[in-house]
């Protein structure tokens, strides 16, 4: 179980999350899924959460729009991402509870303490299941 | 009632559904909550307590978290 990011993928995540800073940001993350999953092409989304300082959440029709977008390109889902501004790298106990595709991966952009840290976890439909990152 | 539900990204399921069905009982026939997912028809959210008045659905599974 593995992901494979290649880094100009980590750098966009990366930039994404400071540029929306001190909201969170979330986006999908498209190629080929599977044992590792390997990611192509990212695709930024708008953070419809009423609170995007501590939640994330894409609006279904815009969800629609991007999985169709992937789905055209020949491409698979591979997961999402998020960043927590101010929050540790790992999982919330709210990102449990709303996770809901399980066997795909959920990348964290942790901007705490000034630092940018990356990590990916595949929900297993009741828990997270750390994953390592390679290029 | 015989409906076809397709998960996006997750496969397709023909449902065999009470008369009086809300699209909150399809979710629960493919394993999911309200929370978890969102009905669509002709690709709008529909609330979950609408009765099914239609014999093809697609369900979504939200993207969301904190």
């Amino acid at each position: 179980m593995t992901l494979e990011l290649p880094n100009a993928h980590r750098m966009a995540l990366v930039e994404h999350a400071r540029e929306g800073a001190p909201e969170e940001v979330v986006g999908v993350l498209a190629g080929s899924h599977g044992e590792p999953s390997a990611v192509e092409r990212t695709d930024r989304a708008r953070n419809a959460a009423e609170t995007p300082h501590t939640r994330y959440e894409i609006a279904p029709k815009a969800e629609l729009v991007v999985l169709e977008r992937i789905e055209a390109a020949g491409l698979d889902v591979v997961g999402f991402y998020h960043s927590h501004p101010r929050g540790p790298l790992e999982p919330s106990a709210t990102d449990a509870r709303l996770a809901a595709w399980p066997g795909y991966s959920y990348v964290i952009v942790s901007l705490a303490d000034g630092g940018a840290n990356l990590g990916s976890w595949r929900w297993r439909g009741g828990r997270f299941e750390r994953e390592p990152i390679r290029e | 009632m015989d409906v076809t539900c397709e998960v996006l990204g997750g496969g397709s399921h023909e449902l065999e559904l009470d008369a009086d069905a809300t699209y909150g009982d399809v979710l629960e026939a493919v394993g999911l909550s309200t929370q978890e997912a969102s009905v669509l028809v002709d690709d709008s959210p529909v609330p979950e307590d609408r009765p099914v008045e239609t014999d093809s659905v697609r369900v979504l599974r939200l993207i969301k978290g904190g």
